[in-house]
């Protein structure tokens, strides 16, 4: 019987070399990962720090000319610091107005029912973004936009045309109109409570005080409405 | 003491041996093949394969099944000289001895021969054949035109002797049968056959389909380098029986033994 030994140890060579490619694929695959993992946060770091590694890479000047730096680096970074700020509040400043035109163009929005097709995605595009939204306000407020709307409740009598027209063209002052379509929703359907209060307060801001008050107490008979309660005792103290 | 992996390194030391033939749907088919091309009316008839793919093995069975019926003669080695092989000849042919001192006239042989025409119908098994000069084949050829004696001439598939025998035979074999490497499943049915044979059933429930799917990549399913690879896997499990039987699992043969045994024979390399 022979030595294995030496057999042995040949064989954990071969072992060795048959393994290499697997552990040198493992370790490049984790080397690779880990390069990946630390890169990627570095790279937003950045990103987000230009300021700061400009500010950085001023720092690395030569140490001889660090003293007649020293005043130049600190207008610097008071410039960027400056500047910064600037941005800031620039941001801000917009910030703001853009919050101010959204919450505004909401405002004008709630009653704007969708027109047509067309409308429709303008709509909705405003409603993703902000700046979008008060362009696309102008345009639905149009003049034109109500006068389509009151075709289109010629054509298919809706109510909720009807209401809508009333309810922007009081708030429009323009209170004949509203009166008129307050009194279009009524014909439709005079179960409508928002109609007869527009249509009375409409009467009232014409100067028909007292033909306002004569309607919604007839309406009161009717309905035990607290908002119509509400309403004639405004108008019976010239609250309106 | 004997360890339980002698007698199944045994069990795989390479030799002719007829008592070792182990039936497998190849060398069954191969057998069945040559059996009936001997019964046709063929002059000569070609085996070849590469070594090891059990051409000796297949002439020796077919042999010993047909000695009692047919006058079937098997010439294992090739002789040295013509002469020498011409003595043998006239030994089988004549059944009486060369008297000494004297050569065979190939011409006086030939006429003996096609006067057997009909009375005897003699075969003889020519192994190694591819160590027969082109001269000796073309004498060859020319004794089995007397049509008395069929020749099967086993030869080694190289490319060149491969050419040697197509270009030479061409005309003359009528049948050419072709020994291949085993497929992996043969060459399991192969080595648990061998085992089970000598009654080694956990040696060879130790040896799984792993294993044999390696065994068979390390020897390309060729019978001798995988009865030379089985005889040096017991071997290391001898050694380590009798010597460091902590590294030995009776219930499985280690693929780090497997992989040795490849390092010893060569078939790996660091």
């Amino acid at each position: 019987m022979y030595d294995l030994k030496p057999l042995e140890l040949e064989w954990k060579k071969y072992r060795k070399k048959k393994l290499r490619p697997w552990i040198m694929a493992s370790v490049g695959l984790i080397v690779l990962s880990i390069l990946g993992l630390i890169l990627l946060p570095n790279n937003k770091i950045d990103f987000s720090k230009l300021d700061t590694s400009f500010m950085m890479a001023s720092n690395s000047v030569s140490s001889e000319d660090k003293k007649t730096e020293n005043t130049n680096r600190k207008i610097k970074s008071n410039v960027l610091i400056n500047n910064a700020l600037n941005k800031l509040e620039i941001e801000k400043s917009v910030m703001e107005q853009v919050n101010t035109a959204a919450n505004e163009d909401t405002n004008a929005f709630v009653d704007i029912p969708i027109l047509d097709g067309k409308q429709e995605n303008s709509v909705r595009y405003g409603q993703k973004g902000r700046a979008k939204v008060h362009l696309d306000i102008v345009e639905t407020t149009s003049v034109t936009a109500y006068k389509d709307v009151e075709k289109r409740f010629a054509k298919s009598h809706e109510i909720d045309d009807s209401l809508f027209l009333a309810r922007s063209y009081y708030k429009k002052e323009n209170y004949k109109k509203s009166e008129y379509w307050a009194l279009q929703t009524n014909k439709i359907d005079s179960n409508i409570e928002e109609s007869i209060l527009i249509f009375v307060k409409s009467k009232t801001k014409l100067g028909r005080k007292n033909e306002a008050i004569s309607i919604l107490k007839s309406y009161l008979k009717k309905s035990n409405s607290q908002e119509a309660r509400n309403l004639l005792y405004r108008i019976e103290n010239n609250k309106i | 003491m004997t360890s339980r992996y002698e007698s199944a390194k045994n069990v795989f030391l390479d030799s002719v041996d007829i008592e070792d033939y182990i039936d497998l749907d190849s060398s069954v088919a191969a057998y069945k093949q040559l059996q009936h091309s001997l019964d046709k009316p063929l002059k000569m008839i070609l085996i070849f394969g590469k070594p090891g793919t059990g051409k000796s093995i297949l002439l020796n069975r077919i042999q010993e099944k047909l000695k009692h019926q047919k006058e079937i003669h098997y010439f294992d080695t090739p002789a040295v000289s013509e002469k020498e092989f011409f003595h043998k000849l006239f030994k089988v042919l004549t059944q009486k001895d060369l008297p000494s001192n004297t050569e065979v006239n190939f011409s006086a042989l030939v006429d003996f021969c096609k006067n057997l025409r009909g009375k005897r119908e003699i075969i003889i098994l020519l192994d190694e054949a591819q160590m027969y000069g082109p001269e000796m084949m073309e004498k060859i050829r020319l004794l089995s035109d007397s049509r008395a004696v069929k020749f099967v001439v086993s030869l080694h598939k190289t490319e060149d002797e491969d050419l040697i025998a197509k270009e030479h035979f061409q005309s003359r074999i009528w049948e050419v049968i072709e020994l291949k490497n085993a497929t992996k499943e043969d060459q399991t049915a192969y080595i648990h056959k061998k085992l089970l044979k000598k009654n080694l059933y956990e040696i060879a429930n130790s040896i799984k389909a792993k294993d044999m799917k390696l065994i068979h990549r390390f020897t390309n399913g060729n019978y001798r380098e995988c009865n030379k690879l089985l005889f040096t896997m017991f071997e290391i499990c001898e050694y380590y029986d009798k010597n460091e039987p902590s590294k030995v699992n009776y219930t499985h043969i280690p693929k780090k033994i497997i992989e040795m045994s490849a390092l010893k024979l060569g078939y790996i390399h660091v």
